[in-house]
């Protein structure tokens, strides 16, 4: 078929495909499954359509979605990020510091951020220039960062933030009228961030540079894009966004603590392979993403609903993970055999 | 004749966008030659691949010796007795040469010891069976053994006891005249000593010199199954193409007096002093062996690999080459010899992977227009006439000449004033062959100039205003069109007439 007759054919293609297109064939398994997990949890507790519930929900999901973002740039990028959690953990303590002591709360907001930047920087120099792999060096800079969370906390205790307007920030809520609740500050930001980095990953240079490095490296090169430098702006951006998803932290938690964010890497990664994203790298979407994120916040406020205990909850994630990168090899696998049937049947 | 020894029946194979074999039955006897020939990309390594047992067939069925085979793992290939000499082996490099002729299977002595004295008595023997004495050392390392050598030790590991049937895979694509004689008279003994045997090449001569039978693939189909002595290289020839082949693509002159790129006295870790131009509008061809460093001199020209020493002047001006965004900076574009490897980005879109060096032209303040992107790229994938149900189409399930196509389309997209091609025609079939040739033409034509790699003899001298060969890393004088024969081509790339 010549490309021209391609075309006609999209044209042809009826509504209903061409919403499905605009979903997205994953999203659609995911938005199903959501659903259903929604219609489970629903039947078995009452209070999970409340609206304190569904705040909840947003607001847990928060933290979660901000590191997702950023991680999500990483993964397509072919490369990991398993110090997220630490990373929110070293930004969570400078905030607390920068608003106790300096007494500055865009400071302390600013400071977590630029913390995150900073850590992030480290990271991809370390791959870059240091040529480690990014899963040993991000598992490395895990235990160094939060290492490092501690030794600037003083005497390694969480910082007491008792500031109601920081709070807000973590707990506080816009668009409240009438009988609607409004929606978390929190959650607000983190659609802000998923908006936007939507936005880069698919309609700038940079976004789509990133799915051609991740796709094959070599290639890329070859094209004209710097890797080096690449992999200094993704790891700096998910890094600064880490660095929010601490700061957000303590203003829920009214503290700074340097064990904060730990295991948010854990619900990142899971959450970036059940979007879509390809272990090996050039495949994945911020929407995608964030519509898993969506799903094992459900999952996770369901399991508290029906009284699940912690730890079970912990073998479930780590079982998701695992389920969520299996899915998309076992996708991989499948559409190369429909493929090579379609062609043995005379049609490819 | 005797009861055959492999028997292929009715063998059906597909892969995503590709069915690589339909219906293929051939047999072997013991003591004959079937030759097996087609052009690139007809199935001829698929149907290997599938004997070797590195693919599972979807139809059909395989027999060796009487016992059927069809499913069996690679192991089990082995064991039943079918080996095949592969035409680029992998060596382990930090093992000697005995223990990669054994690899996989070592004799073992008790405990699970490897018994390295057996190992090497019996490669010893092996040389001295086969003729190849003193040519390696069966303590070498692996690293160290030479194209030649490690071509021995491929032969050597494949003829291990209990081998019915021998696949050679374009066995000959690296050797010297000497060393192809070499091999014919190991086959001859081969062939007396009873195992069936199957030569795969693209050298009609050679088919014709050491074959009983030729078989003929085109498009994953037996097109031919015809007796030597009773054939030509012509008839050969139709039945690999189906029509009558186009042959000597012609084309003017078309070098224009503006120098594009000229580079004085560069060196490199491959290359010594190396020196030559290129024209607006000429195509300037560069033969030698495969090592010879034509890759490498492209990527150093294109900023991947470190230049040393010398100078390259683009128009006339001076340029620092120091990274392939320094080169697309420069007008330079290039289409590697590897396009799976170095290419194409497999998991993403044909228009992507036709935009990719472009993305910042197509942009405003780093936002990309997708409008642009379909306005300014979309015509240059049509242009080429690239198959493929859909802009956003995957390009890894397009064909080998799709994708090649979709490479070229990338640097079209970005009009470069020099474009460099490694290889353009490897693995692409001999209709996408034809169009990739006049389209090369078309550019040069246009006033690209355009370095040329190739090891296609005939496209090399088809296509290229003046060649040059390089060997070791050093180039050979120009050799004007109206001068350049194949014969001047190979000895200079022999290393003959070169400058010491």
């Amino acid at each position: 078929m010549s490309v021209a007759e391609a075309r006609d054919n999209r044209a042809r293609k009826g509504a209903g495909q061409r919403a499905l297109e605009a979903v997205g064939a994953e999203n659609l398994s995911l938005l199903i499954a959501l659903a259903l997990l929604v219609a489970l949890i629903a039947s078995q507790s009452d209070a999970f359509f409340s609206s304190r519930n569904m705040l909840n929900i947003a607001q847990n999901m928060a933290v979660t979605g901000l590191v997702a973002v950023g991680m999500t740039m990483v993964i397509v990028s072919a490369g990991l990020d398993i110090s997220a959690g630490a990373i929110a953990g070293v930004a969570g303590v400078v905030c607390a510091l920068l608003v106790t002591q300096a007494g500055t709360l865009v400071g302390g907001v600013a400071g977590g951020l630029a913390m995150g930047a900073l850590l992030g920087l480290v990271n991809a120099s370390i791959i870059n220039y240091l040529r480690v792999n990014p899963v040993v060096a991000t598992l490395a800079t895990l235990s160094a960062f939060r290492g490092v969370a501690f030794l600037i906390a003083p005497e390694g205790k969480p910082v007491g933030v008792l500031d109601p307007t920081f709070a807000l920030l973590g707990s506080g809520r816009l668009f409240q009228f009438g009988g609607f609740p409004g929606l978390p500050i929190a959650f607000l930001i983190m659609a802000v961030a998923a908006v936007v980095g939507h936005f880069i990953m698919s309609q700038t240079v940079f976004g789509r540079s990133i799915y051609s490095m991740g796709g094959n490296p070599a290639a890329a090169r070859l094209a004209g894009i710097d890797l080096n430098r690449m992999r200094l702006a993704i790891y700096t951006i998910a890094g600064a966004l880490s660095g929010l998803a601490g700061v957000i932290l303590v203003a829920r938690t009214s503290s700074g603590q340097p064990q904060a964010g730990t295991g948010l890497e854990l619900e990142a990664i899971t959450s970036v392979f059940l979007g879509g994203a390809l272990l090996a790298g050039g495949k994945g979407t911020v929407a995608g993403t964030m519509l898993a994120v969506l799903l094992l916040a459900v999952l996770s406020n369901g399991m508290n609903l029906l009284g699940i205990q912690t730890f079970y909850q912990l073998v479930a994630k780590g079982l998701l993970l695992v389920v969520a990168v299996a899915i998309g090899q076992w996708r991989m696998v499948r559409a190369e055999r429909r493929q090579a049937r379609l062609t043995a049947a005379g049609q490819g | 004749m005797t009861a055959s020894i492999l028997d292929v029946a009715h063998v059906g194979k597909s892969f995503p966008g590709v069915r690589a074999l339909a219906d293929v039955s051939l047999t072997v006897a013991p003591g004959e030659v079937v030759a097996l020939v087609g052009e690139n990309g007809a199935g001829k390594s698929t149907l290997l691949k599938i004997l070797s047992g590195d693919y599972r067939l979807d139809e059909g069925t395989v027999s060796l010796g009487g016992a059927e085979v069809s499913h069996a793992s690679p192991l089990e290939a082995r064991r039943a007795g079918f080996r095949l000499v592969r035409q680029e082996p992998e060596i382990v490099p930090d093992i000697s040469a005995a223990e990669n002729v054994f690899v996989g299977e070592y004799p073992r002595r008790s405990l699970g010891r490897v018994d390295h004295g057996a190992m090497r008595e019996a490669m010893a023997a092996q040389l001295r069976r086969y003729g190849f004495k003193g040519l390696v050392d069966p303590d070498q390392a692996g690293r160290s053994l030479s194209p030649a050598q490690t071509h021995i030790v491929e032969i050597v590991s494949a003829l291990k006891p209990g081998v019915k049937v021998v696949a050679f895979d374009e066995p000959t694509s690296s050797l010297t005249s000497d060393e192809v004689e070499r091999l014919f008279q190991l086959i001859r003994q081969l062939k007396a000593e009873g195992l069936g045997i199957i030569y795969v090449s693209h050298r009609l001569k050679e088919v014709l010199a050491i074959s009983d039978r030729v078989v003929v693939l085109k498009d994953g189909r037996v097109t031919g199954n015809l007796v030597t002595a009773r054939t030509s290289e012509d008839e050969i020839v139709r039945y690999m193409v189906g029509r009558e082949l186009v042959h000597d693509f012609r084309r003017e002159e078309t070098t224009r007096p503006e120098v594009v790129l000229e580079v004085s006295h560069l060196s490199s870790r491959w290359h010594r002093d190396v020196s030559f131009s290129i024209r607006a509008g000429e195509i300037l061809g560069f033969g030698g062996l495969v090592g010879a460093g034509r890759t490498e001199l492209a990527k150093v020209l294109f900023g991947e690999y470190p230049r040393a020493g010398g100078t390259v002047r683009l128009l006339g001006r001076e340029r620092d080459i120091r990274s392939p965004s320094d080169a697309i900076a420069a007008d330079i574009g290039f289409a590697p010899e590897n396009r799976k490897a170095e290419g194409l980005i497999l998991v993403r879109s044909v228009i992507e992977n036709a935009s990719m060096a472009v993305y910042r032209r197509l942009s405003r303040w780093g936002v990309l227009s997708d409008r642009r992107m379909v306005e300014k790229v979309a015509p240059v994938i049509r242009a080429l006439d690239v198959k493929t149900p859909s802009m956003e189409q995957e390009v890894g399930k397009l064909s080998g000449g799709n994708q090649q196509k979709v490479v070229l389309s990338r640097w079209l997209a970005a009009g470069p004033r020099l474009l460099i091609l490694d290889e353009p025609t490897r693995a692409v079939d001999v209709g996408a062959k034809a169009e990739i040739y006049r389209l090369i033409d078309r550019l040069a034509r246009d006033g690209m100039a355009i370095m040329l790699i190739s090891s296609e003899m005939p496209e090399l001298l088809a296509l290229s205003d003046r060649i040059v060969v390089m060997s070791g890393g050093r180039l050979s004088p120009v050799i004007e069109k109206k001068d350049a024969t194949e014969e001047i081509v190979v000895s200079y790339a022999l290393g003959k007439g070169m400058a010491a």
